[in-house]
């Protein structure tokens, strides 16, 4: 029987577009709403239990580097390495982190730069090789649009579909590892 | 249009008529106007007078003496300003129910026609036109959801089905499930509540905007804008994605797709004080 301390209380924290939040609250639950063609990107290191929940909207912030620096949490490059850097802050390592991501939606025969679901989803790509980080579950594309709750108690991370009755979960601690 | 008009008819509750807006856009259109009319307008209806004062006084826009009336209010905030508030309060009126057969939750729909507003305001701007009914055009392009959302609830699972398995657009599966599409019902209702022109063609034409004549200025503005709301997060509902790139909006604009990542910023910023004001975040 779980013990009634501080703990035993969910504490819901909801991430807004270009936003961000890291925490080691076992009883936090990460969420962000409605992804479209934005990224929903998740770390979590499990001997630590911290984790951290990203809401990027665009690919790389060369595109604004003045807004990078007031919203680094816009851009997929500015926006993962300040993840990283505050899950550190709290003793997550880059090395034991379980990386997910969702969103990147596109339109209906989309080409140029209507595909922004899938560049930005690339530049997440490219940009996490590069960092050496894994990445361990997605569910990315379609027409959909999608919620993420992240549990930081076991690192579940679960996504909602509009138009799906049931939450798929994305990762847990069972799911094999995606291996490319 | 007989068969629209036949669909409107048989709609047991339409949204409540924005008339304000069209009345205050007419006078906007009117090089003439003084602002007395403006004030007479907006006090003609207590309630809306009493909202907009509130959220005139809002922290956000606080300074010094509050406003206590609307007349104060547009010498304070601008003809602009007050409009953008009357219009995301009258807006919020219309999108009132809850269109559970798109999937919308309580206030989705406004969320995301806020964004469109703004997004729609900034590209039209950016091109020397009127901010005003960009935004309007922006904030009403999907008015015909909440007409056609009751009639649609038995039918979401082909919505669903459809757009996934045969790649089918949302208007298209309106269109074979429901002989009419949100689009042409939305224009042509902004058409009965006496809209001008612009707007009606705006709504009408927001998913093909080759297709809207000398106003197709308009409907690409209102596609844009749509589709910036939607690259930003404000994109609820069931298969929110299922409808076309149309690059010949970018084209009728005169911008390139490499201008939409600015539209997107600048429209991240403005709508920051007004989800505070409107108390809009989930």
């Amino acid at each position: 029987m779980p013990s009634p301390t501080l703990s035993g209380f969910q504490v819901r924290v909801t991430v807004g577009v270009a936003d961000m939040a890291v925490s080691n609250n076992p009883g936090a639950i990460l969420t962000t709403y409605s992804l479209g063609s934005c990224l929903g990107i998740t770390v979590y290191d499990p001997y630590v239990r911290v984790g951290g929940l990203l809401h990027i909207m665009l690919p790389t912030s060369e595109l604004d580097p003045i807004k990078a620096k007031s919203r680094p949490a816009m851009f997929v490059d500015s926006g993962v390495a300040l993840l990283l850097q505050e899950v550190a802050k709290m003793r997550g390592q880059k090395e034991r982190s379980i990386v997910c991501v969702a969103g990147g939606a596109q339109f209906l025969d989309s080409k140029g730069f209507f595909n922004i679901g899938k560049r930005n989803y690339e530049s997440f790509k490219e940009h996490i090789q590069r960092l050496g980080l894994r990445l361990h579950a997605e569910a990315v594309g379609g027409l959909v649009s999608r919620t993420v709750f992240f549990h930081l108690e076991t690192g579940e991370v679960r996504i909602k579909v509009s138009g799906q009755t049931n939450e798929i979960v994305l990762w847990k601690n069972s799911t094999p590892i995606l291996t490319r | 249009m007989e068969e629209l008009d036949a669909y409107l008819n048989q709609v047991k509750q339409l949204p409540p008529a924005p008339r304000t807006l069209a009345k205050l856009l007419t006078l906007l259109g009117d090089p003439d106007v003084d602002a007395g009319q403006i004030v007479e307008m907006i006090k003609n209806e207590p309630a809306l007078t009493a909202t907009v004062l509130q959220r005139c006084n809002a922290a956000f826009f606080a300074s010094g003496e509050p406003v206590s009336n609307v007349a104060q209010a547009l010498t304070r905030l601008g003809f602009n300003q007050v409009f953008r508030i009357v219009a995301v309060i009258v807006g919020s009126q219309s999108f009132s129910p809850v269109q559970k057969s798109y999937g919308f939750e309580q206030g989705d729909l406004w969320r995301h026609s806020v964004a469109a507003a703004l997004a729609c305001q900034k590209v039209a701007e950016s091109k020397g036109d009127d901010p005003n009914l960009a935004f309007t055009a922006g904030l009403l392009h999907d008015i015909g959801k909440s007409v056609l959302s009751e009639a649609f609830e038995d039918h979401y699972t082909v919505l669903v089905q459809e757009t996934e398995a045969n790649q089918q657009s949302l208007l298209d599966v309106e269109k074979s499930v429901l002989h009419v599409n949100h689009a042409e019902i939305g224009g042509r209702l902004l058409e009965r509540w006496k809209f001008g022109p612009e707007l009606v063609n705006a709504v009408w034409y927001h998913h093909a905007p080759g297709e809207a004549g000398e106003y197709q200025r308009w409907a690409a503005y209102t596609y844009l804008g749509n589709m910036i709301a939607h690259f930003m997060s404000y994109s609820f509902g069931h298969q929110a994605f299922a409808f076309r790139g149309r690059e010949e909006a970018l084209n009728i604009v005169g911008i390139t797709a490499e201008d939409i990542p600015a539209f997107m910023i600048s429209t991240f910023e403005a709508i920051q004080p007004v989800e505070t004001l409107f108390n809009m975040r989930k």
